[in-house]
């Protein structure tokens, strides 16, 4: 038996720990992420975050090697169905090498200047998650590399991954879109719509509140303009089951593209380019509200205007 | 003496954060909760209990910073699940498998709380897909843990090699 402290102040010291719990809940709640919380999650993660750099050197050739272990059935299964795909997809660029030379031809022909805005992408390791209940993923970039809070983060095919919760200058917290408490003004068609997450399952929930035509299984889901959050036509998933307009609205189910627990690389997107014009001019039926972002350089600070559920 | 202990227990505790946010992040086939772990085996060494409980909120604390979900809502689960450690720490001590159950019931309270009170402040993050697995996956790998490691962890934090030696 252990020769330990009899003195009770256990439960004095247990009620008071639970009021400042309580307390801290409420001011996150009420400063939805950022003030002073904003401000000691960064914190936190500038500090910690050369240490979870340096473990993850070690850490990933590890977790790799465990991963490969537990996963080689699937991996075999995998690679003769990306086998067949990369034989389509090369199929494919030389059709498509064809017709950029053909449009190249007639920009030249017509003088034509195309105005597209080029997005800034950072390419990132997934280097952890904060633990089995919590889905968000770290990054191995952050405010140095120019990651900032909100901007919108792709897988490596281009699918929607999620958007950056906080940022430290090392590392930054990714929130997928399947846990997000934050809706996606999604197109589906020519159809608007809002997708949210569900309890106990990855996939999503499909609301379109003006629904002219019914929707089918396999049909794309893509980010819409609507969207200030992210970048439209963006590949979120698919259709589950056909589902049809009922008194002239429309729910489906969503499976999303991307799977976060099999993620390795991520891309954060430097959008919108410009955070003052980049708001979508179209109006969606979703609720708005305002939130603020702080840029890293410049000291400039910047409103956009976010999806919400 | 006393500021070795500390060194300890803040090196417990950093590695505890930096295991579970790194190599447990990754591999999702193996999923203790460390730093539960590591606020409920605190109840077994001589530190003060007021440190224990301070301890155990420091460190989900620290979770909930480096997390997306509600800041606190560790902090408030550790301490309780550290709390009721130092309530019931004596049924740890008879042997290897009373330390594993116990560890094991304590986990699962913890993880149980954890989303009924995320639930409650609307915390989807904590019931996405596989959260149900996970009630038990954790509970069950925090044992597995507990039952190897529990008396070395004991001896190091309280810089003893007779201390916690079952009967």
């Amino acid at each position: 038996m252990l020769n330990r402290d009899r003195s009770d102040h256990a439960l004095p010291t247990l009620i008071t720990l639970l009021v400042v719990g309580i307390l801290l809940m409420t001011f996150d709640v009420r400063l939805q992420g950022g003030g002073v919380v904003g401000v000691m999650r960064s914190g936190t993660q500038t500090i910690v975050s050369p240490i979870q750099q340096a473990a993850s050197i070690v850490v990933n050739p590890v977790a790799d090697m465990i991963d490969s272990l537990s996963n080689v059935a699937s991996l075999r299964e995998q690679n003769v169905a990306l086998s067949a795909e990369l034989a389509e997809a090369q199929a494919e660029i030389v059709a498509v090498q064809d017709q950029i030379a053909r449009l190249e031809l007639l920009e030249q022909l017509y003088s034509l200047d195309i105005d597209a805005e080029e997005i800034g992408r950072t390419v990132a390791n997934v280097i952890g998650r904060p633990d089995a209940f919590d889905d968000a993923i770290i990054i191995d970039k952050g405010t140095r590399d120019g990651v900032v809070v909100g901007q919108p983060v792709i897988d490596t095919n281009g699918y929607v991954v999620g958007r950056v919760r906080s940022a430290a200058p090392g590392t930054a917290t990714i929130v997928p879109i399947t846990v997000s408490r934050s809706g996606v003004a999604v197109l589906v068609g020519t159809q608007v719509g809002q997708l949210t997450t569900q309890l106990f399952t990855s996939d999503m929930r499909l609301d379109i509140i003006v629904a002219r035509e019914p929707v089918l299984a396999m049909a794309r889901v893509v980010t819409s303009s609507a969207s200030s959050a992210f970048p439209a036509g963006l590949g979120v998933g698919e259709i589950l089951h056909d589902a049809n307009p009922q008194n002239g609205s429309l729910t489906a189910q969503v499976r999303p593209f991307v799977d976060p627990d099999t993620l390795r690389l991520v891309v954060v997107l430097a959008w919108p380019p410009d955070p003052i014009s980049g708001v979508a001019g179209d109006t969606i039926p979703v609720e708005e509200a305002t939130t603020t972002t702080t840029l890293p350089e410049g000291s400039t600070t910047i409103s956009t205007v976010e999806d919400v559920s | 003496m006393r500021l070795r202990r500390v060194l300890v227990v803040v090196f417990v505790i950093l590695a505890a954060i930096v295991i579970q946010t790194t190599l447990f992040g990754r591999v999702r086939v193996v999923t203790p909760d460390l730093v539960m772990l590591v606020s409920i085996l605190f109840a077994l060494t001589r530190l003060r209990t007021e440190a224990v409980l301070g301890l155990a909120f420091v460190s989900g604390l620290v979770i909930d910073l480096l997390g997306s979900s509600l800041l606190g809502l560790r902090a408030i689960v550790f301490t309780v699940v550290a709390y009721l450690a130092i309530r019931t720490r004596e049924r740890a001590e008879i042997g290897r498998l009373a330390t594993a159950l116990w560890v094991g019931v304590l986990t699962f309270v913890g993880v149980v709380l954890l989303v009924l009170i995320g639930t409650l402040f609307g915390e989807a993050i904590l019931l996405g897909d596989g959260a149900l697995g996970q009630l038990l996956l954790v509970p069950l790998t925090n044992m597995v843990i507990a039952a190897l490691l529990a008396p070395t962890f004991v001896r190091l934090v309280d810089g003893d090699r007779t201390s916690f030696r079952y009967a």
